[in-house]
């Protein structure tokens, strides 16, 4: 039934569209979809929602396109790909760093898609027992999991933390509505936008750093069109591949939680996989399972995504809530009674799904060569043309001109931090997971009615035990980095021993 | 003639046919596309509405209208554009009544909806469906607002963002009952749904499309219908005017800049009014489960104006502020 012509025909064009969108800076897939809605409402359901499906699938991973080629993530999921994707490419490693970006998502979004089908109602119980106190839970442990894992001292990293707190504050409270730190100015009212903000912190500094290299030297700079760089090796792929199926575990077990969503699931996946490498100091400087990581985990949130969809009618993101208008303008209404009363096209859809990965496959293989080869274009023209992407796609995000100045600003600060040597991204990660755990503990705190502890450990026995868990891990995290300096300690000394 | 002159005359000849294109313009409103703004995010009901109108009206119009998400603030970062926006008829906002009439009543905000937008038509209107999960002991409403009187601040109302389109029936309700319930807010109608089925919380004010087919499969059970009038899929369940309280739909209106030409509001009118004749639009509104009770620009204006002062009693009754007199 969905091994139509035209259901491919039409996935492969989202898929192509996802891409170019998500690679393009302020556009975002949700944009995407939105846009092309209407196109699916006028087709069969089969060729309709793969279609949106296509561009869904395709715009995560051309967020990380442009992430790795020119540090500007195309989407917010993208973010965690930042970490080491452009160090890659600066090594000239760009396509190795696509084709695992590639593989890795292929692989946790088809995972993800097949223990989505199998086990649909138990996911569903799942993301129906998450209400805000499992998820102010979940939150604040991977906050403590993504924040042990930022390069340098351990103080700048709390002190960028507290920054990111303090952004996030900016704006109009996400409970009661009151302005916070806006100073009477209107255009923060509602909060500081996330993507300029991105742009600001990740691209300007690259861009004004390549500058500050010798004007002379990279203008004369030979460049040789048939190099796109190497192309992945396959034991660099088994290399990672224990990563990749650690992040796929990760991203579809928090994809399972409503209101966790790809971004967290991408850091976490980062930050487990550094946790568990012999060799962290190599992350953030350009390792491969850095990008295997963040990729495989964000790509594993899609599938369990849908299940409150499918079950409930309830979409947990902006793109499910798409997908949703898809489904009922196809007379598909989703909620309780869908899998009863149109069991086989839902069944055909979710294999369309599966078969979208397949072909993400196929075309992301064809379209990487060209990808890489963006960075082969001259310095003096790319760099010109990244700066116009950063500041265009700051404004396309929301068409405010006030964007332009957060993306200036946060321009400026990634810049100074650069030189004073401060990681941005425990900064970006606190202003991203900030909002969720206030909102979400705020809910706590009102459902608990004034008595917090009954309410933790008497109703929410669940939440209250993912809370218990949270000083263990630190504990264990705080011993593992005592033990792996000691060692490295006992190393140093017989090295010395030796030499004398 | 020298060549000062011939410049002269062309020059003069040049804004002539300038002047002329430009009437002619103005007679032939729209020329180019128009944008409509949305203050929500994508993936809304707002959204999706604007989807299927959007892409029917252009047959009518003889021009595309292009969406433009400006999400923010709770609706005000596009309601601000959309009041900053030249009035030519080129920028409208389609928005709805809580936006559009509460929320300058609630704080200090750069502009003033009644004086800088007028509606070009309502184009239907949304029934909150008061409604809790099967187990609860609540038969009927005033069941649940007995025990709500009784057990003050027992009662755990899930809503969908304060002062919006769910909150704000459900507080006109318990005001008007005087229960003190506690507000729990949830990030927009699905989470705020998602908690009443998983028993976090009491009772929620859903949307029919959503809430009905929970009911239909005898998870939930529905106690009352926001509005004045019974709704066909559910003609047992009364309506909130039987029960004696008012109000509470959420309108979906498309407002213009107040300064607009009259006839370019009337071109915007007309479409609008074809719009409901039209197959397609019928078909797609029917799937999408949205009602097509559409309301003329002026008629709505009426209403408009007699729901602001509802608002502003129900502000002062629950702030106990004094409003200035906006």
């Amino acid at each position: 039934m969905c091994l139509r012509w035209d259901t491919f025909g039409m996935m492969s064009l989202g898929l192509i569209l996802g891409m170019l969108v998500g690679a393009l800076p302020g556009f975002t897939t949700v944009m995407a979809m939105a846009i092309l809605l209407p196109i699916s409402f006028f087709l069969h359901p089969l060729v309709g929602i793969p279609f949106l499906i296509g561009i869904y699938k395709g715009g995560i991973f051309g967020g990380s396109i442009s992430a790795i080629l020119v540090s500007i993530p195309g989407t917010g999921a993208a973010v965690a790909t930042i970490f080491d994707g452009p160090a890659l490419t600066k090594k000239g490693q760009g396509r190795k760093a696509l084709e695992i970006a590639l593989y890795s998502s292929v692989f946790g979004d088809f995972s993800s898609d097949i223990l989505t089908l199998f086990f649909i109602g138990p996911i569903a119980i799942i993301a129906l027992k998450v209400g805000p106190p499992e998820l102010a839970a979940i939150v604040l442990l991977s906050l403590i999991i993504i924040s042990t894992t930022s390069s340098g001292p351990a103080v700048k990293g709390l002190i960028m933390c507290f920054i990111g707190l303090l952004f996030c504050m900016v704006g109009q409270d996400p409970l009661g509505y009151m302005s916070r730190f806006t100073f009477g100015i209107f255009a923060i009212k509602a909060g500081i936008p996330l993507l300029p903000m991105l742009i600001g912190v990740f691209a300007i500094p690259e861009i004004l750093g390549a500058i500050e290299k010798e004007v002379s030297s990279f203008m004369s700079e030979k460049v040789d069109l048939s190099k796109v760089g190497e192309r992945l090796k396959y034991e660099e792929f088994r290399r990672c591949f224990r990563t990749i199926l650690r992040s796929t575990g990760i991203g579809a077990a928090l994809g399972a939680c409503p209101g966790v969503g790809q971004v967290v699931a991408a850091f976490v996946g980062y930050a487990s996989a550094k946790k568990a490498s012999k060799h962290p100091e190599t992350f953030g400087k350009g390792e491969l399972e850095g990008v295997a990581a963040a990729e495989a985990a964000n790509n594993a949130v899609n599938g369990p995504t849908l299940v409150p969809l499918l079950t409930l009618g309830i979409p947990g993101d902006n793109i499910t809530a798409i997908l949703l208008g898809a489904f009922v303008a196809q007379g598909l209404r989703p909620g309780p009674r869908l899998f009863a009363e149109h069991g086989p096209t839902v069944f055909a859809l979710l294999v369309a799904m599966l078969l979208a990965n397949i072909l993400f496959l196929i075309l992301g293989y064809l379209t990487v060569p060209l990808f890489a080869r963006i960075v082969t274009v001259r310095k003096s023209i790319l760099l010109p043309v990244i700066t116009i992407f950063a500041f265009a796609g700051s404004y396309v995000f929301r068409s405010d001109p006030f964007d332009l100045q957060v993306l200036v600003f946060f321009g400026a600060l990634g810049y100074a931090a650069r030189k004073l040597q401060f990681d941005v991204s425990p900064m970006v990660m606190a202003f991203i997971l900030g909002p969720i755990l206030e909102y979400s503990f705020g809910q706590t705190v009102n459902l608990a009615g004034g008595n917090l502890l009954h309410y933790m450990f008497i109703d929410r026995p669940v939440a209250a035990g993912i809370f218990m868990l949270i000083p263990a891990v630190s504990v264990l995290f705080v011993v593992r980095g005592v033990q792996r300096r000691r060692k490295a300690r006992i190393q140093n000394s017989l090295m010395k021993g030796g030499e004398a | 003639m020298n060549r000062k002159t011939i410049i002269r005359f062309l020059l003069v000849g040049l804004i002539l046919v300038f002047v002329f294109a430009g009437t002619a313009l103005a007679a032939k409103y729209p020329k180019k596309p128009i944008t409509m703004i949305i203050p929500f995010s994508a993936g809304g009901s707002h959204d999706l509405n604007s989807r299927v109108f959007s892409s029917i009206i252009p047959q009518y119009l003889g021009q595309a209208v292009v969406v433009k998400l400006m999400p923010g603030a709770g609706g005000q970062t596009g309601t601000a554009a959309a009041v900053r926006a030249k009035s030519d008829g080129y920028t409208l906002i389609f928005t709805h009544n809580y936006v559009d009439q509460l929320q300058p009543l609630i704080e200090e905000l750069p502009y003033d909806t009644m004086k800088a937008l007028v509606t070009v038509w309502r184009l239907n209107y949304a029934p909150p469906i008061v409604f809790v999960r099967v187990d609860k002991p609540w038969k009927t409403l005033e069941e649940m607002m007995d025990y709500g009187r009784k057990n003050p601040g027992k009662l755990q109302f899930a809503h969908s963002g304060k002062w919006g389109a769910t909150f704000t029936p459900g507080a006109m309700m318990l005001s008007k009952a005087g229960v003190n319930a506690q507000f729990i807010p949830y990030k927009g109608g699905g989470p705020a749904v998602a908690a009443i089925l998983a028993g976090d919380a009491d009772f929620h004010l859903g949307f029919p499309s959503v809430i009905i087919p929970h009911a239909k499969a005898g998870k939930v059970r529905l106690l009352a219908v926001a509005g004045d009038k019974r709704l066909k899929e559910i003609p047992d369940i009364r309506s909130f005017k039987e029960l004696g309280f008012e109000g509470g739909n959420m309108d979906r209106i498309i407002m213009a800049p107040r300064k607009i030409k009259a006839e370019r509001l009337q071109i915007l009118r007309d479409a609008f009014r074809k719009l409901y004749d039209d197959k397609t639009f019928k078909k797609m509104m029917g799937r999408i489960g949205e009602n097509m009770e559409y309301m003329d620009g002026p008629e709505y204006e009426k209403v408009r104006a007699r729901q602001k002062e509802q608002y502003k009693e129900l502000v002062r009754k629950i702030t106990g502020i004094n409003l200035p007199s906006r």
